[in-house]
């Protein structure tokens, strides 16, 4: 090897163990991460509570439409206007005359195999080891590939911090021993919140001891959040009439979303 | 009457979706940018004779189209500041993601054909060089030289083995730094309409014809106004032309395939896709098939092929069809309803990100820097030498 290229790999290494030397001594928060700097520096409320697994059943037989969740939810975290971390669509089944109504509380189901989670570029969106499914608002750069990945269209971006958002089980609260807003607010008492490595909890109970579906089971992404009494009209729809709040736009003469519903 | 068909909804919200005009685009611009890399590629690394005159051309175009393509991208960011954390953090998720891959294809492919055009055009760069007086002038085509100014037989031989090396491994560079975009979404088994493995084939076909199509309509405007002789090649248009026909036939076989597979048998997936073709049924056929593909390819293989407006206007129209064809996956795919019944509509702005406003300034930027590097690099002294020596011969 010449002299010249010697001293050159010579150079190179002192400057790359420099490097290395400064990345190590900085604060663990702020070290290098092929992660999540928050995962990395084990901050507990990346890490969630170890031996729980946090699960939800819905039984829809209680539930009666009052979006109580749904105002619970937005007050709780803080979410503006036009988004939505929960929901209670309202669905008409049957033809007349034999019609009725049904109610589908929907949120994040914090899916075992989230492909909101595999898709992330940046390491935003992770599951804790509790199941809790989460974004780091300071990381997530809002790409929108877990949007597009979610099976289940509970992420959307948030106008407040411009970045993917969703339902976190209230993931501050239950870290105090609370239950989630939508769960304490619930006037049917529709919503149930629980660990599901417990047997003796009344989620486990529930989805052990009656039969129980969860959305969509073909998306793969094992959700965990279970429906008692789910109609199987709901599982798929090929078509539907324009949402009322598109319908509205129109008649009040204001522009249309950048996204709406088919007229 | 359908059972399915008595839900209605009546109450719910609708869901907005991610991925505006900006990403259809950015799928066109390294798509076409991968085409003209191999169109390069046949004269450079396969030594087809007919494609020399054109390879740095080609070459400069893949180029400028690469370093346009991912300004798509930033705008469509909601925290653009925040680009570093792509490269930084997420590594764990470098399997299943194949946005991540972005990271290594983009930042190695633009300097992998940047290496190779200032190989190729060494010769004439250090000629500039030596004509040149003016201090600034010097240095920078001393930079662009790399320092290298042997023009000896021997140097000039070690350019051409180096130029093969680059454009060889190029080529699967190329192919992968498109097909990673087909990969983004053919791994969203959310969307129906995009979730099949097909996908970065069906991207690669159609960026063929895309790419092709782009080289008929810029070759000539760049070969009649900035060279010399203003002279165009038709023997290279005519082959460019039946580069489109073949492209256009390999893309229609693997549209069928998907399309047979998608919506032909029973699947889950198939009554959400019917509802999609359904209500879009005559744009598809006739402006998405008939008029950018099938009409161009006959026209490619038929006389008109040989002459020049129809060549430019066949390559104008399919390079068009195949922007529709982007949008119609990425837009249209998103407006496949997951948890919502029925369709979804997409209404873009005109300004802001993600706006035609924004995608057009990325147009006119492409414009600007393909006029840029047309200048720089001496491609028309290139064309020269060639058409010079076909003369002498
Ligand atoms: S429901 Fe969607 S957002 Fe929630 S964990 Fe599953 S895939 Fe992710
Ligand atoms: S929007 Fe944020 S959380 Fe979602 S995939 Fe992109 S970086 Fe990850």
């Amino acid at each position: 090897m010449s002299n010249v290229r010697r001293n050159f790999l010579k150079r190179l290494g002192a400057v790359v163990a420099a490097a290395a030397a400064t990345m190590a001594s900085a604060s663990p928060a702020k070290a290098f991460s092929s992660r999540n700097p928050g995962r990395d520096a084990k901050d507990p409320r990346y890490v969630g509570q170890e031996d729980k697994r946090w699960g939800m059943v819905m039984d829809l037989s209680k539930c009666i439409g009052c979006q109580a969740c749904t105002a619970a939810c937005k007050a709780e975290n803080t979410i503006p206007d036009r988004v939505f971390r929960t929901w209670v669509p309202e669905y008409e089944l049957g033809r007349y005359p034999r019609v009725r109504k049904a109610f589908l509380p929907q949120l994040c189901n914090h899916c075992e195999k989230p492909s909101c989670v595999s898709v992330c570029p940046t390491g935003a969106t992770f599951a804790r080891e509790d199941g809790v499914v989460v974004v780091d608002s300071e990381i997530c750069w809002g790409c929108g590939y877990c949007l597009n990945a979610c099976p289940y269209d509970k992420r959307y971006f948030n106008p407040l911090t411009q970045v993917a958002d969703k339902c976190t089980y209230c993931a501050h609260r239950i870290d105090e021993g609370l239950l989630p807003a939508c769960v304490e607010s619930c006037v049917g008492g529709a919503r149930i919140f629980g660990d599901l490595n417990d047997p003796k909890s009344e989620v486990s109970r529930l989805v052990s001891g009656a039969p129980s579906t969860v959305l969509n089971p073909a998306s793969g992404t094992r959700p965990q959040t279970y429906y008692l009494g789910l109609a199987g009209e709901l599982q798929a729809q090929p078509s539907g009439p324009p949402i009322l709040d598109d319908l509205a736009r129109k008649r009040d003469g204001l522009p249309a979303a950048e996204w709406t519903t088919k007229a | 009457m359908d059972m399915m068909q008595t839900v209605h909804t009546l109450t719910s919200i609708t869901p907005a979706r991610p991925w505006g005009l900006d990403i259809p685009n950015y799928f066109w611009f390294t798509g076409s940018s991968a085409a003209a890399f191999i169109v390069s590629s046949f004269a450079h690394v396969f030594g087809m004779k007919k494609f020399k005159p054109i390879a740095g051309f080609s070459l400069l175009v893949a180029f400028v189209l690469l370093v346009a393509a991912p300004l798509n991208l930033i705008d469509d960011l909601r925290q653009p500041g925040r680009m570093i954390n792509f490269f930084l953090y997420g590594w764990e998720n470098f399997g299943t993601s194949p946005m991540k891959w972005g990271v290594l294809l983009l930042a190695t492919y633009p300097v992998l054909i940047l290496a190779e055009a200032l190989v190729l055009y060494r010769p004439f760069l250090v000629r500039r060089l030596q004509e040149a007086n003016r201090g600034v002038t010097r240095a920078f085509y001393k930079g662009l030289t790399l320092g290298r100014t042997d023009l000896s037989e021997e140097a000039l031989h070690k350019d051409e083995r180096l130029g093969f090396i680059l454009g060889a491994v190029g080529i699967p560079l190329a192919l992968c730094v498109h097909g990673y975009t087909g990969y983004i979404l053919g791994v969203v088994h959310s969307s129906p309409l995009w979730h099949t493995p097909l996908m970065p084939i069906l991207f690669l076909a159609s960026a063929m014809v895309s790419g092709t199509g782009l080289l008929l309509v810029i070759l000539p405007v760049a070969q009649r106004f900035f060279t010399t002789t203003g002279r165009i090649d038709k023997e290279v248009m005519t082959a460019l032309a039946r580069l489109l026909g073949w492209s256009i036939i390999i893309d229609l076989v693997v549209r069928f395939f998907w399309l047979t597979f998608a919506v032909a048998f029973n699947s889950n997936e198939r009554y959400r896709l019917m509802d999609f073709f359904g209500y879009h049924f005559h744009e598809i056929l006739w402006v998405e098939y008939v008029l950018c593909l099938l009409i161009p390819m006959i026209i490619a293989f038929s006389r008109l092929g040989r002459r020049l407006p129809w060549q430019f206007a066949i390559g104008f129209v399919a390079a068009v069809g195949v922007w529709l064809f982007r949008w119609n996956t990425v837009i249209g795919g998103q407006t496949i309803g997951k948890t919502t019944a029925g369709l979804l509509s997409y209404h873009p702005h005109l300004f802001g990100a993600g706006s035609i406003g924004a995608v057009m300034a990325n147009w006119l930027l492409f414009v600007a820097l393909l006029c840029a590097v047309l200048l720089v690099f001496p491609w028309d002294e290139e064309m020269d030498r060639h058409y010079g020596k076909e003369l002498e011969s």
